[in-house]
């Protein structure tokens, strides 16, 4: 994008340190851990945590995939505070009767991130000049920040801002969700409160940062055999949280392999009888195993539908973001 | 004629360049959707949208095509429908896939400066698109237009006229059109058939008259070119839109040797509706002589026998001549040169004067006697021993006719005379001017045969190269067919501006020839349907398929379907039926009394005059050429001398 280049040289011109360094897990959202604070739980299926058989069922005529995705990178350093560009982006596809996908919705937003001090007014309508959106970073303490705390602070900021974008294209997606219509989210459905009251939408949850079970019970949802899943739970709204049922699905057998291996977790809008509804999505969801998501090194958890998503949002970043200038010289040999 | 509507405003596909696979002055990439009518030998249309491409269009033609999906290994698809290909089937999420292709450029407008195809919009091409892409501009308007049209380039419902340059086609630019293909499928013949008759319409004006002579090789293939045949609904929509009338050839004119017998036609199309407008192809000592070479073996030919031959031609033939032994000589027919030899045999065995007459060895004029005396005989029909010939007629070729000589069941020496003389003698006269029209496309099928690539250099091979270099200059133009391409000489091939292509042999494709096509472009070559071919012009950077309609003749088969070859006559009925064609008042009694009882090379002499002198009065010409009939005259009886002493008991 020219704005942008044009914006980072009149940074530069201006007494700005010129970097260009890509902090990890910046190129995409890879097992962000779930940081919602530990909820309380209520079984509200079987009275005790059980194991339930779950046979393949064919899924919705209709589903809508939601995925976002962050990039970001530091472009430079006022004294020691790093100035980041980030790239965040969301969007859902549609899957139609032909099994193809077709983009629905989407929205990206390109920021500059900065601690609050970096970016004064002269600044922020550079960077409004260049079609960018300026965002400060509240940091707490007293300047200087160590510069590690706020790399960590740009990064929250990141994410929040993907989350809100998700959290918009998910509350128009509902809005907008036919009659037999499902909306599946990658990750908490228990950020966004419509999503989460939503009766079609379902949260997919690949990562186990956070856990809801404990002793006995945990250990039996953890082990969970292949094509099996567990008793339905209820997940109480915490700080930022809806109320939502839950419960864990192996999509591939885990012996031999790591124990975390094709686990899920699902949320869904709670609801009296969870044992009527939830075998058949849980079925859904073991026929999603195909198409596999390979190479994503996460195909045991990840749906392609949200794999397809990923890339097609990755299709859509700008392509200079991440570039370093280096990589730019054509490879030698080729 | 070219539809000059707007395109379709709305892109097909886009470019897409990488590192691997990048964007060059001459090929290029794009993508489109999975639902497309693009395919192999689709011509597309790019245009420059980024910075300093504004304004800059390219055309190129598809070469190729490819489909991926994201599966990284095919081992995944397995994992994810474990193991089972129905399970595959019946994944709720169709992969993201990809459709590829690789185009080859057409045309770059402006020309210069010659830059990477830009990463810009692809649309499907236009009629306007196609003849500019094709380069066609140049030639399908201005004050004097030179297109022929060939064909349809046909794709994603869009049909464009495709012309060929009657300048590159005919000459002087370039000229000579080559087309190959597996036989069987009909497609050679009917392509031709079509050409010609496109050409015969379009040729320009200003270009003067053209003519066609087409050898028919074999069966029935070009007989009926003066018939129409059955075309369909769709052959005269293709007609309509590339302009040509489909009508069956006006002026067709048909020779064909005579069969042994010297009486009855060596032909296909002899049909009593029919046969009346095969002329007889007869030739005679004259008319062979000066191709000596392609009777006699190679083996035979030394420079000794070559120069006597050429002696003969040059201080014999057609003069008056005194052999040196007191014999005056008008050598006109085989006849007369027998009885020339002979003379020389009694005069040297007589005056004792040695081996050698005229400076040559009587050895060697032995030989060339034995050889040249051979000649009738071995190409009994087409040469005669005695009496006029029957030939095309040179000089006075009309603009717009076709002249078949039907040589299809000729033995391969005959073959080869006729080939060699015809085509000699189109030269001569075009270089002359003096043909009738000012050019001449001659069709010669089964090159494989004519000018094979590899095997003896034989005179037909000579000639065909020499039509093949020096043709273009004169308005000899060849039109040339064959199975294997790869076969043929290179020079034959190599000269033909025009290449076309029927559906081909996967091992022919396999050769060395076709390395310069892609393997999809292959792939549709061994796979062309009846109808469609694959051209390659000079003003065409790439090799482009059209689809051509069939041709508005009757094919040979249906043709002898619905006329089926009449048998061989008896020799008066045929001598009869000859007469009666030239003068349709004449009775066949009267010219079977005519001629009973007379011998038959007698009446064959005759019929040949009559055939050539075209007189007024066929029955008096033929009576007096036959000459006064001479009575038998019964031997006298002689009366018995009775024995001076007769025995009585002799018991003999």
């Amino acid at each position: 994008m020219s704005g942008r280049r044009d914006w980072l040289t009149a940074l530069y011109a201006a007494g700005i340190t010129p970097a260009s360094f890509l902090p990890d897990a910046s190129v995409g959202r890879l097992g962000e851990p779930e940081d919602e604070p530990q909820a309380g739980v209520e079984l509200v299926e079987d009275g005790e945590l059980r194991v339930h058989p779950v046979a393949p069922q064919p899924p919705p005529a209709a589903v809508g995939f939601l995925d976002g995705i962050q990039q970001w990178k530091v472009v430079g350093y006022d004294g020691v505070r790093p100035i980041a560009v980030a790239y965040v982006a969301a969007a859902v596809r549609r899957r139609g009767p032909d099994g193809r996908l077709r983009t629905a919705f989407w929205e990206a937003r390109e920021l500059v991130v900065a601690p609050a001090e970096t970016l004064d007014e002269p600044r922020r309508r550079a960077i409004a000049a260049a079609g960018l959106e300026a965002v400060s970073v509240e940091t707490e303490g007293p300047p200087p920040l160590q510069p590690v705390q706020a790399l960590e602070a740009l990064r929250r900021e990141v994410h929040r801002a993907r989350q809100a974008l998700e959290r918009e294209l998910g509350r128009q997606a509902v809005e907008r969700l036919g009659d037999a219509e499902w909306l599946v989210v990658d990750g908490q459905l228990a950020v966004s409160a419509v999503l989460a009251r939503h009766p079609r939408a379902l949260g997919v949850i690949k990562s186990h940062g956070a856990q809801f079970l404990e002793g006995r019970h945990l250990e039996r949802a953890l082990t969970v055999p292949a094509a099996h899943r567990t008793s339905v739970f209820r997940v109480h709204g915490g700080h930022g949280r809806t109320e939502v049922d839950s419960w864990y699905l192996r999509l591939w057998p885990w012996e031999g392999r790591d124990l975390f291996y094709g686990l899920i977790r699902i949320e869904m809008a709670a609801a009296p009888n969870p044992g009527t509804r939830v075998p058949g999505v849980s079925g859904w969801l073991l026929a999603e195993r195909a198409t596999l998501a390979a190479p994503d090194a996460r195909f045991d958890r990840l749906l392609y539908p949200i794999h397809d998503v990923e890339t097609y949002l990755r299709s859509r970043a700008p392509g200079d973001l991440l570039a370093s200038p280096a990589s730019r010289l054509p490879r030698t040999g080729t | 004629m070219i539809d000059r509507s707007v395109s379709d405003p709305v892109p097909i596909g886009r470019v897409v360049a990488t590192e691997q696979k990048p964007a060059t002055p001459h090929q290029f990439h794009f993508w489109t959707a999975t639902e497309t009518s693009v395919g192999i030998g689709a011509i597309v249309r790019v245009e420059g949208g980024g910075t300093g491409d504004e304004g800059r269009v390219v055309y190129g033609v598809v070469t190729d095509g490819f489909a991926y999906s994201d599966l990284a290994s095919p081992l995944h698809d397995v994992i994810g429908a474990e193991g089972d290909p129905a399970r595959a089937a019946g994944a709720p999420t169709a992969r993201a896939e990809i459709r590829l292709w690789t185009a080859a450029v057409l045309r770059q407008m402006p020309e210069e400066p010659l830059q990477p195809v830009p990463l810009g919009d692809v649309h499907m091409a236009s009629d306007a698109d196609v003849a500019l892409a094709l380069r066609m501009d140049a030639y399908l308007h201005g004050a004097r237009p030179t297109a022929i049209p060939v064909g349809l380039y046909t794709s994603g419902g869009l049909e464009a006229p495709v012309y060929l340059d009657a300048d590159f086609l005919v000459g002087p630019e370039a000229a000579h059109l080559n087309i190959s293909g597996v036989s069987g499928l009909a497609t050679k013949t009917s392509a031709v058939e079509f050409l010609l008759g496109a050409l015969f319409q379009h040729f320009p004006p200003h270009r003067g008259k053209i003519a066609a002579v087409c050898f028919n090789v074999k069966g029935p293939d070009l007989l009926f070119l003066d018939h129409a045949g059955t075309l369909e609904e769709e052959d005269r929509r293709r007609y309509d839109r590339l302009n040509v009338e489909p009508a069956p050839f006006e002026r067709v004119r048909y020779y064909a040797p005579f069969k042994a017998d010297g009486v009855n036609l060596n032909t296909l199309r002899t049909h009593g509706d029919l046969v009346g407008a095969v002329e007889p192809l007869v030739w005679g000592l004259t008319e062979v002589l000066d191709f000596a070479e392609v009777l006699l073996n190679r083996d035979d030919i030394d420079a000794k026998a070559d120069a006597f031959i050429d002696f003969l031609a040059d201080r014999v033939v057609r003069r008056d001549f005194d052999d040196g032994f007191g014999g005056q000589h008008h050598v006109e027919t085989f006849a007369d040169l027998e009885r020339l030899f002979r003379s020389i045999f009694d005069g040297l065995e007589n005056a004792g004067r040695g081996d050698i007459w005229r400076t040559h060895h009587i050895a060697t004029i032995r030989k060339v006697r034995n050889r040249l005396g051979n000649v009738s005989t071995r190409c009994k029909g087409l040469v005669t021993d005695d009496g006029p010939s029957s030939d095309l007629p040179f000089g006075r070729f009309e603009d717009r006719a076709v002249y078949v000589i039907d040589v299809a069941n000729v033995d391969p020496l005959g073959q080869d005379l006729v080939f060699a003389r015809v085509v000699s003698k189109l030269r001569e006269h075009l270089e002359r001017r003096d043909l009738g029209v000012d050019a001449v496309a001659v069709f010669v099928d089964e090159l494989n045969k004519y000018a094979p690539a590899d095997g003896a250099e034989t005179y037909v091979k000579k000639m065909l190269l020499d039509i093949s270099e020096r043709g273009r200059y004169l308005g000899l133009v060849l039109f040339g067919a064959e199975q294997f391409r790869s076969q043929v000489h290179r020079r034959v091939v190599g000269n033909a501006a025009t290449q076309v292509f029927g559906r081909m042999d996967a091992d022919e494709l396999a050769t060395p020839g076709y390395q310069v096509l892609s393997p999809a472009t292959k792939i549709k070559l061994a796979t062309l349907p009846v109808g469609e071919l694959m051209l390659r012009h000079p003003h065409f950077t790439q090799p482009i398929f059209v689809r051509f309609p069939r041709p508005p003749v009757l094919r040979g088969r249906d043709g002898v379907e619905r006329y089926p070859p009449a048998q061989d006559l008896p020799f008066e009925d045929a001598v009869a039926r000859q007469l009666t064609r030239l003068d349709p008042g004449l009775r066949p009694n009267q010219v079977k009394d005519l001629i009973a009882g007379r011998e038959e090379a007698d009446v064959r002499r005759a019929l040949g005059v009559v055939r050539r002198e075209r007189p007024a009065d066929l029955l008096a010409t033929l009576r007096r050429r036959l000459g006064g009939r001479v009575a038998p005259e019964a031997a006298r009886e002689r009366a018995a001398v009775p024995p001076l002493n007769p025995i009585p008991e002799e018991p003999y």
